[in-house]
């Protein structure tokens, strides 16, 4: 009886850990799509014209404006 | 609250974005120590001047080379200075974006990101210097072009093929504009006999060295020690002789340019020829050095209009859309 127990205990523990795993597969992908979507959306044009037009700081910080040599 | 930076960390210059701000730093890589107390004298600029200038109990140093780490514990300690003064304490821990070259070992990857840890970092990541040049450069790798990025920095020149975001085809070499001021030093003291410092062949480089014949070409006067007789002496130097003296480092650059594009797929390779190549980095100021790669290429080649800064803006870029751009950095891709 005991035995009979405990397998059906073990049957349903795979089956919930199966129904987990194929669950996050199924979740991953769109945060996959989503993830690449967001990085490509981050590097068009738009989104970068905002950090070129910081190449100098607006309120004069502790900016050093040298040379030196080159980079 | 801590405003997270971007740096790169370059063999010649250290640059550092701080977001939302921009750049609010751009100094020279080196660092002055008072040689018998290991006492920091200087960093920056201030210890730039000092190179070849010093007595001796003082030393002025370079702690990259080859855009690598040769003294960890110097670098650490340039690395806490130069955040200190753009702000950042103990109590104010950033995250940290850091761009360095492609080529690195995981061994001086992690030499780098400890060093930023323990200079004050809440976090360090690493981004690649043409991937970070070609945001900053405003390439359109969101596309599904190809890009192509030429950074010729003080110890490395890369040249990377991108498109959507990513590396497609990458060739570095660990040969820089330093490179070209060594051999300078290296043919003054073969062919005329006198020893310059290396500052005198960064100048002589800028006044006079190209990579291509180019019009307007001036001789200059250059001043040494005799190596005979140990007196201070002058000597004339050509622009052709320049050329000669730098040809080996500049066929190495060209090489690894021509090896990138033989490695990039056909379908991208067409749309160089309509869109270019595109030079960033200090040392890819050498005049006719665009002109002899395009020469030798046959694909046009176009400069920057933010050569020295591209890499930290790009770097300064992912700082401002970390969340959506973390996936860029190195060791995080799928």
């Amino acid at each position: 009886m005991t035995a009979v127990v405990v397998g059906i205990v073990v049957v349903v523990v795979v089956l919930v850990l199966l129904a987990a795993a194929a669950a996050g597969r199924n979740r991953r992908q769109p945060d996959d799509i989503a993830s690449f979507r967001r990085q490509i959306d981050a590097l068009s044009p738009e989104a970068r014209r905002q950090t070129s037009e910081r190449m100098k700081p607006s309120d004069g910080g502790p900016m050093d404006d040298d040379g030196g040599n080159d980079t | 609250m801590a405003r997270d930076l971007a740096i790169d960390l370059g063999t010649a210059n250290t640059l550092v974005y701080m977001k939302g701000r921009g750049i609010v730093l751009n100094e020279p890589s080196v660092i002055a120590l008072n040689r018998q107390t290991g006492e920091v004298l200087a960093t920056g600029r201030e210890a730039w001047q000092m190179i070849g200038r010093t007595p001796g109990y003082i030393v002025a140093v370079r702690p990259l080379r080859g855009g690598a780490i040769t003294d960890f514990e110097i670098t650490e300690r340039m690395i806490r200075l130069l955040l200190q003064r753009v702000g950042v304490s103990r109590f104010t821990r950033p995250k940290v974006v850091i761009c360095v070259p492609s080529a690195i070992t995981e061994v001086e990857r992690r030499a780098v990101t400890d060093a930023a840890r323990r200079a004050g970092a809440a976090d360090a990541n690493l981004i690649e210097q043409p991937m970070a040049a070609a945001i900053g450069a405003d390439l359109p790798i969101d596309e599904p072009v190809g890009n192509m990025v030429i950074d010729i920095g003080g110890g490395t020149s890369e040249t990377a093929v991108i498109s959507l975001g990513g590396i497609v085809a990458l060739e570095a070499v660990r040969v820089g504009s330093f490179d070209i001021d060594a051999a300078i030093q290296n043919y003054v003291r073969r062919e005329h006999g006198i020893a310059i410092g290396e500052r005198t062949a960064e100048e002589i480089k800028v006044a006079i060295g190209s990579a291509d014949p180019t019009p307007d070409e001036n001789q200059a006067e250059v001043r040494g020690r005799d190596l005979m007789t140990g007196l201070p002496k002058t000597v004339i130097l050509t622009p052709e002789e320049v050329r000669y003296a730098i040809e080996d480092v500049v066929s190495s650059i060209v090489a690894s340019v021509i090896r990138c594009l033989s490695k990039a797929p056909p379908e991208l390779s067409q749309d160089f020829l309509v869109r270019g190549m595109y030079l960033v980095g200090g040392g890819g100021l050498l005049r006719g050095l665009a002109e002899r790669i395009e020469r030798e290429t046959e694909v046009p080649v176009k400069m920057s209009n933010v050569p020295l800064e591209a890499v930290v803006l790009g770097a300064g870029h992912v700082i401002e859309h970390y969340e959506a751009l973390k996936g860029m950095f190195m060791g995080a891709r799928r």
